[in-house]
């Protein structure tokens, strides 16, 4: 009886596969030195890390003088700390608005009659903000102007508008990151643009028109939450321009402040509306030369920023500023990523770990028992595989779980801002990281396998996944260049480390150096499995025809 | 001889194997017999570690076959429950312990700790074994080894040059094992460069040289023919005894001072000659070849055939 | 000095009957100028304020290159400590510092002369492809590319190359093991210029290009802009070089007090 219980339990029905990978469990455990090796992974991992933001400090304070002593004194540094939404992401959020209040359902049109924009074509920074001269005309491409009902005027408050851009055409957008695309097309006195939003309970509807009586339906939205009273007007705001430039290193990108100007007419809002502020009909209007923030200051573009009456119901804005999600930049905080630095350091001793084990039985003739044991040479390849690949995705999985929280305490603790990640992209940065372990483990071991020298595949494998990675990210190559780096080699699959997206509302450089993969994460992770898969099929191969 | 022959264990069947220019196996066939040890002996280079690496599956033969038990090594099932071999000693890896060795071995075969340390009792490695292997002598790494060999109480086993590096002391353990080993059923084939070595513990002999087999043949039969019914005689009267026996029709050797040798005469004969003729002689004996002499006897034989053009190709 | 000489000979003798030399020399010269024809076919000068570097663009290929001589140099030590033949070795040349540096003397010979192959065969490539790409005198690029600063950025990779090879075998002769050394030296070259990308701070940042072997080794490369690398080419060279004779200083040191 006993023996009919016990049977199934001890013949596995992959006929003794199980036995394989026991046999080469007790193989990696064994030899204290292969153990160490992955230990070290997981130290390097967040030990490397630890060097990111041990070597940073916070400059807010360059930013900005005033908040930057206080920040000193309490210990946080306000100026580095974006603007939030509710669900934690980093927003950009500064416009010229000008506004009153509207409860409950109702709406806000108005028609936009010229849109123009301002910039300093050098790209030249806080340096060279003297005064409007040598300033070019000219909208950047995601210069907005618009409508807007917004949920207060505080950073970050939820919000949905249809505006006009510089270069997309009129859209709608809400609350940050929502965007859909209306009618193409440059604004002017010949071609206005009539614009519309209507609140109907937390959904809001975005209308335009080019003559006030044929209405088009953009799109709608929900925005959870929206508060009964809301801040509805019209608005003008302008990214920073910049100049991007290539040069060894890297490209370096050189931005500056520009400001875009829009002349609204026959602004009406219908629904219970009540005037908030002191201003021509009720309107709050931003006063011009009041902005307070952000370089140049007074004297520079904007200085122009503010909003004007010209006539009943009628403004003229100009903005400068963003609203839009919000990503790193350089002296802007850290992704979340860049916790996970180390990641190389660790990946170099797993390849390490990896490949001796196979390469170390070639060298000693072990490798004669080990086939002695398992004449079926593929069932011990895919042992070694199973076996090194779970130890290298463990290994993977405690290194990137200790060194987020880690490095990012250190980075906090070095009042530098980090920037918010999904739940979901955090468990993806850590998983993908043990992942992006494991399958550099399974090309090194087949690696090891094909060239059976340890010093050769050690060198091979760590050529192939590390030094395109160094050469996309440091290195003279181009952006287009690192791009092709990024999709076609093992390094394609760092994207699965990466938290920043590339919204496409929004201007900026994107490429491998400033942290935006080519591909998404998953499928960058599968170019190198791909590769493994390749590497371990012809190792497959010449373990089965070789003589051992 | 009325009972059945012995069950084949291991057959290798017309191997034949190049390595660029030069033929590591040339037609090698021959039978491993369960219960008996075998000897696997010609000089270095002759191809015993490759026929032995063709049986295991390691290296494959360009023509030709073997089989355990009518099975091609890579189609067995746990194959150390089948053949166990020791192949070369010094393949481990040397910073994990000889009995974390042993474990892994095991377990790769399904079998757990306690029949490792069933083996290692066996081979009186207990005090070392916890041990790195790299710092084990030659001689420990053969026990090591054969208890590797043991682990899936296999009814064959394969032993390359198993006495190399063995102290005298060793030497004695190992052909004492390997006798009861045969004693117990199972086959044991064992190579060696030495004939000496194998004395007294082979029995059965099959001998190489150039990749194929010069002889094969039981140890008993082959030492017989090379003693060649040869009598040893001392005696101080050697003028007299070399004429008697002579005239009787043997052939007389001098090999010492007071020692002859006859050649065609059996004992009977040499003692009732010598009787007749009033010789005095100290000893006579049955001479009975050493394994060595019959190896050199056998090889001289091999090379000599080899040597000689083909009288068949006129 | 016989007994250097020897030592010399012996060790010449060693690497030359290793097959794996030729291939790993031939592979260092294949794939140093084959990644510098690639870099100088892809980057293009597109203006006169372009600030490409003819030097960094055309000799790209050293980054890859130096991988390839980090495992010679790496094999020259490690293999022997790995058959066991280091034994024979000092039984026969007793003064281990000896064997060390005709080791290093062979390796930096033979790693020179592939170096000049490998930087000849880039400079060709970029001499080709750089003109067409807006590597031209109307971008402020000089009648030719080859000017002073570009015949030092060759010849300075050479002597970069030559010094990667005596980091490697410095390393070996501490770790003893081919594989972890490999690991260890391409993870020192590698890894610092990572590291420097998520410093921050800019004092730091520069600091952890000052120290990186390669990123400082590199600046030999430097055309354009030498005032704003992190070090003078020369000061770069002076770093690597700190790097490989303190390695291989230490490693000699190592070596000789160690039981082999």
């Amino acid at each position: 009886m006993a023996d009919v219980l016990t049977r199934p339990a001890a013949a596995p029905s992959r006929d003794g596969f199980g036995h394989l990978v026991h046999a080469e469990w007790t193989k990696l455990r064994t030899v204290r030195g292969w153990m160490i090796g992955l230990l070290a992974a997981v130290f390097l991992t967040v030990g490397i890390g630890m060097l990111g933001p041990a070597g940073s400090q916070s400059r807010c304070d360059n930013v900005d003088g005033a908040r930057g002593g206080a920040a000193h004194a309490t210990g946080t540094c306000a100026a580095s700390t974006p603007p939030k939404r509710a669900d934690g992401r980093e927003v950009v959020d500064e416009e010229a608005f000008v506004h009153r209040t509207l409860s409950g359902d109702g709406s806000i049109t108005a028609r936009l009659t010229a849109f123009t924009g301002r910039y300093d074509p050098t790209g030249g920074g806080p340096a060279t903000g003297g005064g409007t001269t040598g300033l070019a005309d000219g909208l950047q491409p995601w210069s907005k102007a618009g409508v807007l009902v917004k949920d207060g005027t505080a950073a970050g408050s939820t919000y949905a508008a249809v505006l006009a851009t510089g270069d997309h055409g009129v859209r709608m957008q809400y609350d940050y990151t929502g965007d859909l695309a209306g009618r193409l097309g440059p604004v002017s006195a010949a071609a206005p643009r009539w614009l519309r939003l209507t609140r109907a309970g937390d959904t809001l509807t975005g209308y335009e028109s080019a003559d006030g009586t044929t209405w088009t339906r953009i799109g709608s939205a929900t925005l959870r939450h929206l508060p009964h009273d809301v801040e509805v007007g019209v608005f003008a705001t302008s990214p920073e321009f910049s100049v991007i430039r290539n040069s060894f290193g890297g490209s370096a990108t050189n931005t500056g402040p520009t400001v875009a100007t829009g002349a609204f007419d026959h602004i009406a809002v219908a629904g219970q509306s009540t005037a908030a502020g002191s201003g021509a009909d009720g309107w709050t209007v931003p006063r011009t030369g009041t902005a307070d923030s952000g370089p140049g200051g007074a004297n520079g573009p904007l200085g122009q920023v503010g909003a004007s009456a010209t006539g009943a119901d009628a403004f003229t804005v100009t903005g400068s500023g963003d609203i839009a999600p919000a990503n790193p930049d350089e002296g802007a905080g850290k992704s979340l990523e860049s916790a996970l630095a180390g990641t190389f350091a660790g990946l170099i001793a797993v390849i390490v770990v990896a490949a001796l084990t196979m390469t170390s039985e070639y060298r000693r003739g072990l490798i004669r028992t080990s086939l002695a044991a398992s004449p079926r040479r593929g069932r011990l390849l895919a042992a070694k595989a199973v076996v090194l690949g779970s130890a290298a995705f463990v290994a993977g999985l405690v290194a990137a779980a200790a060194a987020i929280p880690v490095v990012t305490a250190l980075e906090h603790s070095k009042g530098l801002y980090v920037f918010h990640a999904s739940t979901e992209a955090v468990i993806r940065l850590v998983v993908g990281t043990a992942a992006l372990m494991a399958v550099a483990a399974v090309l090194a071991l087949a690696v090891g396998t094909i060239l059976r020298r340890g010093a050769a595949a050690v060198a091979a494998v760590i050529v192939i996944i590390v030094l395109p990675y160094i050469l996309a990210v440091a290195s003279v190559l181009p952006g287009t260049a690192a791009d092709w780096l990024t999709r076609l080699t093992p390094a394609a699959a760092f994207a699965v480390q990466q938290t920043i997206t590339a919204w496409p509302q929004v201007k900026a450089v994107h490429t491998p150096a400033s942290g935006y993969y080519p591909l998404s994460p998953w499928l960058g992770l599968a170019v190198l499995a791909l590769y493994a898969a390749v590497a371990y099929a012809l190792a497959h191969r010449l373990l089965a025809r070789r003589d051992a | 001889m009325t009972a059945p022959p012995p069950p084949t264990a291991i057959a290798v069947q017309g191997l034949r194997k190049r390595y660029g220019a030069t033929a590591a196996l040339d037609g090698m066939t021959f039978d491993v017999a369960a219960g008996t040890v075998t000897g696997f002996v010609g000089p270095n280079g002759a191809g015993k570690s490759t026929t032995m690496r063709v049986i295991l599956g390691l290296d494959t033969p360009d023509e030709g076959r073997a089989l355990i038990g009518g099975v091609p090594y890579a189609r067995l099932r746990r194959p150390l429950g089948h053949v166990g071999a020791l192949l070369d000693a010094a393949a481990l890896q040397p910073g994990r312990s000889a009995r974390n060795h042993l474990l892994w071995l095991a377990h790769s075969q399904g079998l757990g700790a306690k029949r490792v340390d069933e083996v290692v009792e066996q081979s009186g490695l207990g005090a070392v074994i916890g041990r790195k292997a790299g710092g084990y002598s030659l001689g420990m790494r053969q026990r090591l080894g054969i208890a590797a060999a043991m682990l899936g109480d296999p009814p064959a086993l394969l032993l390359d040059e198993p006495f190399n590096g063995l102290d005298p002391e060793g030497i004695v353990w190992i052909r004492g094992y390997l006798r009861t080993l045969a004693a117990e059923g199972r086959a044991v084939l064992v190579s060696s460069h030495l004939m000496g070595e194998l004395e007294g513990c082979a029995d059965h002999l099959v001998v190489v040289g150039r990749g194929t087999v010069i002889a094969d043949t039981p140890v008993a039969e082959l030492i017989a023919r090379s003693s060649g019914g040869r009598v040893v005689l001392r005696t101080t009267a050697r003028a007299e005894a070399a004429t008697a026996l002579a005239g009787l029709g043997g052939t007389v050797g001098v090999t010492g001072p007071d020692t002859l040798t006859v050649d065609g005469l059996g004992t009977e004969e040499v003692v009732r000659a010598l009787n007749t003729g009033g010789v005095p002689f100290s000893e006579i004996s049955a001479h009975r070849a050493s394994l060595e002499e019959a190896y050199m006897d056998l090889t001289r034989d091999a090379v000599e055939f080899r040597a000689a053009p083909a009288p068949e190709a006129v | 000095m016989t007994a250097f000489r020897d030592a010399l000979h012996a060790e010449w003798t060693k690497l030359r009957t290793v097959a794996g030399t030729a291939w790993l020399l031939l592979a260092a010269v294949v794939l140093t100028a084959g990644l510098s024809a690639v870099s100088a076919a892809a980057v293009s000068c597109d203006g006169p304020q372009c600030g490409e570097d003819p030097a960094k663009v055309g000799l790209l290929g050293v980054t890859v290159g130096q991988a390839l001589v980090a495992v010679l140099a790496v094999l020259a030590v490690g293999e022997e400590y790995g058959t066991g033949m280091i034994r024979v070795t000092f039984a026969a040349m007793p003064r281990r510092e000896l064997v060390l540096g005709a080791k290093a003397v062979v390796v930096a010979g033979l790693t020179a002369a592939a170096g000049v192959l490998a930087v000849l065969g880039s400079v060709v490539c970029a001499l080709v492809l750089l003109p067409g790409n807006g590597f031209t005198a109307a971008n402020g690029y000089g009648p030719h590319l080859i000017t002073a600063a570009t015949a030092r950025a060759a010849f300075g990779s050479v002597l970069y190359l030559v010094l990667v090879a005596l980091l490697a075998m410095g390393v070996t002769a501490l770790v003893r093991d081919s594989a972890i050394a490999v690991g260890a030296v391409l993870g020192l070259l590698y890894l610092f210029p990572i590291v420097a990308a998520v410093i921050s701070d800019p004092d730091w940042h520069r600091h952890a290009q000052q120290m990186s072997p390669m990123q400082a080794g590199l600046t030999v490369q430097a055309t354009v802009d030498v005032a704003g690398q992190p070090l003078s080419p020369w000061q770069g060279v002076g770093v690597l070089a700190l790097w490989a004779f303190g390695a291989l200083g230490v490693g000699g040191v190592v070596m000789r007090l160690r039981d082999v």
